[in-house]
């Protein structure tokens, strides 16, 4: 490349080089008529291409060129000084032909003038020194072996900003994850995942539910049973089945009879029992005759005594049937 | 002619009587959502919400107990922080709620509160442990929960009250109120279909709060049968040469037939398609909802402020838990409704 460079760059030189030489050795010469002198152009065309082969450029003209392909290769001033020293080896060999020149050479043609491979010589063999040494480094580069390190292969003081913001993140999560863990503890207090369903206190639980569920839906049962043999339209059969109703279920649910607190409170469940209409009870409350009559405030002296009185019928009753 | 009353107003009214201005006919029908149509009785609504902020679980739990007390409640309540209990207590009185079930956590510990409304005693009960709806479905090999099991508020069931004396007295009046009465003459056994049971351990004393769903099961019939009576589906006699085999093959019965007998119960009417008129039935109850474990550590007079009437105050006052006394409330007697108990009761007490 830089041969070529340089064989572009002094190819006109070459030219001029030439056809100065060609008038300089004209001009001693042609004094005379012109075709002498065309002649001895023409001849001297032929003369300075031989010459050129066997005549060696002044030292001064190479210096010229060796400087020019220097500028343009443009690398250390180091090769200023190595191509003074080209200078002097292929000086004395310059009187030898070309070809030893081109034997030294590797890139060059054997085409080309010896400025051109002298110049050339220069710049490819500083190529040539950069590309061994760039092998070598590179060589050297991938033949190391890198520590693991997960920071990857940087630079060191690099590495050591990085190794040290990240052990200052973690030292911060630290106390930050650990508040956030006690408050999730906290959170969850009480909270009690269920391992195994239907353990033995479950299904204690459980059976107790269904007991009561069970007695709940016989009373209903017995409650809702269309009885035969009494006709419900009929006035006696009606209050007979009343209080029947009111008996049984009552009795099912383990209740005292309100037979009991009636002395207490008469007012609310004389109505309620006595009541002898046509038709049956209607189902719908305001319907009832005693839709609101017995309300809350009626009877607010009393109510503490019926009350009162309940609750220790329940504490009684409780009492006696301990536990089921 | 045109008839004068012809028009568009009163196109609606098809002989209903004299008109009835839109806003009286709101306020019946108002008026009458409160009140049970069968009973007469007050329909005691709830409303179940938090006090101060709440972990998540929590909120979970919450949530839950909002269903298990549906459909009296506002499942989709929204309180804001700066809602006071001021603040629910007016928008109880013309919502005829009559019921607070307060959740809060202080110093991380879940408490829970059963108040009346608007100057009913509060039972203040500190949650030991508790296990959310979700878990429990977890747990179980088969979950069952279907929604309408929602339309219909549940069956109180209490066990273990017997014999205690105050203040658990009043807590059984309270939880008996809590729900709507059932009236056994005319309840429907298929609107029964969710239970609470809240059981008192003498031993630990404390509550245990269960939430079951009810199935009713006929007894008698194999269990190939039954399935193939849900299922409608016709079953695969690919390899039988009889009918017969299909109907008398002895299949082996589950583990928890054994408790059946106990659990039997001639039904009045048909339940649905299975449970027939007197036939007999199994109750099989499942776990739905959430599992809490509360004791008792405090009873006011009033809502959340007032005499402190257990534990038994000591010379000093004792301070409230929660400083969330919002005004002093007047010192009402324990709303006590039980001497009007009659056959509208579904309390029943072993």
């Amino acid at each position: 490349m830089a041969a070529a460079a340089a064989e572009a760059v002094s190819a006109p030189p070459s030219a001029g080089s030439a056809g100065s030489l060609g008038k300089r050795k004209a001009r001693p010469k042609g004094k005379g008529s012109k075709s002498k002198a065309r002649k001895k152009l023409a001849r001297s065309d032929q003369d300075d291409s031989v010459h050129r082969r066997r005549n060696k450029p002044s030292a001064k003209f190479l210096k010229l060129l060796r400087k020019r392909a220097q500028d343009y290769n443009s690398d250390d001033d180091e090769e200023y000084g190595e191509q003074e020293e080209e200078d002097r080896p292929p000086r004395p060999r310059r009187r030898d032909d070309g070809d030893e020149e081109e034997e030294a050479l590797s890139h060059s043609d054997k085409d080309e003038d010896e400025e051109v491979e002298g110049a050339s010589t220069s710049a490819v063999t500083r190529f040539e020194e950069g590309c061994r040494a760039f092998r070598v480094a590179f060589l050297k580069i991938m033949a190391k072996k890198l520590p693991d390190d997960p920071l990857g292969p940087i630079l060191s003081a690099h590495k050591k900003l990085v190794a040290a913001k990240l052990a200052e993140e973690v030292e911060e999560r630290k106390p930050k994850g650990e508040a956030r863990k006690e408050k999730r503890v906290a959170a969850e207090k009480g909270h009690v995942i269920p391992k195994d369903h239907l353990d033995s206190k479950e299904k204690e639980l459980i059976k107790v539910a269904t007991k009561g569920v069970v007695r709940l839906f016989n009373a209903v049962s017995k409650a809702q049973k269309p009885r035969k043999d009494l006709n419900p339209s009929r006035t006696k059969d009606a209050k007979v089945l009343a209080k029947e109703r009111k008996n049984t279920f009552l009795s099912e649910l383990d209740m005292p009879s309100h037979q009991e607190i009636k002395s207490q409170a008469p007012s609310n469940f004389s109505k309620r029992t006595g009541k002898d209409e046509d038709e049956d009870e209607p189902a719908w409350a305001p319907l009832r005759d005693t839709y609101m009559l017995g309300s809350k405030l009626k009877d607010w002296d009393k109510m503490k005594d019926s009350t009162a009185a309940s609750e220790q019928a329940k504490v009684h009753i409780g009492e006696s049937s301990g536990e089921k | 002619m045109r008839h004068p009353r012809s028009g568009p107003g009163a196109g609606k009214r098809r002989g209903r009587g004299p008109r009835i201005p839109a806003t009286t006919l709101r306020k019946q029908q108002a008026a009458l959502a409160n009140v049970d149509q069968i009973t007469g009785a007050k329909i005691p609504k709830s409303f179940v919400f938090s006090r101060g902020k709440l972990p998540s679980t929590l909120r979970h739990l919450q949530h839950d107990l909002r269903k298990v007390m549906l459909p009296y409640t506002a499942l989709n309540l929204k309180e804001k922080k700066r809602n006071n209990l001021k603040d629910f207590v007016n928008v109880a009185g013309p919502l005829g709620v009559t019921h607070f079930l307060i959740l809060s956590s202080p110093k991380s510990l879940p408490h829970l509160r059963f108040a009346n409304s608007p100057q009913g005693p509060t039972f203040t009960f500190q949650i030991e442990e508790y296990a959310l709806a979700a878990d429990i479905a977890n747990s179980q090999k088969r979950p069952r929960c279907p929604p309408g099991i929602f339309k219909n508020s549940p069956l109180v069931v209490l066990s273990g009250f017997s014999g205690l004396g105050n203040p658990f007295e009043s807590l059984v009046e309270y939880f008996q109120h809590m729900v709507p009465a059932v009236d056994p003459s005319t309840v429907k056994l298929a609107e029964c279909q969710r239970i609470l049971l809240l059981k008192f351990d003498k031993e630990k004393e404390v509550i245990d709060f269960r939430h079951y769903s009810i199935k009713l099961q006929p007894v008698g019939v194999s269990r190939r049968i039954r399935k193939l009576m849900q299922n409608n589906q016709v079953p695969d006699l690919r390899d039988l040469k009889d009918v017969s085999d299909y109907v008398t093959k002895a299949g082996y019965g589950s583990e928890s037939e054994v408790d059946d007998e106990a659990a039997t119960v001639s039904l009045p009417s048909d339940v649905d398609k299975l449970n027939q008129a007197s036939r007999k039935s199994a109750v099989r109850l499942q776990e739905i909802g959430p599992r809490i474990t509360m004791r008792l550590v405090k009873v006011e007079a009033g809502l959340c402020s007032g005499d402190v009437l257990y534990p038994w105050p000591v010379e000093k006052e004792a301070g409230g838990k929660k400083g969330n006394v919002t005004e002093e409330e007047i010192e009402g007697q324990e709303e006590t409704d039980d001497g009007l108990e009659d056959e509208s009761e579904d309390e029943m007490e072993e």
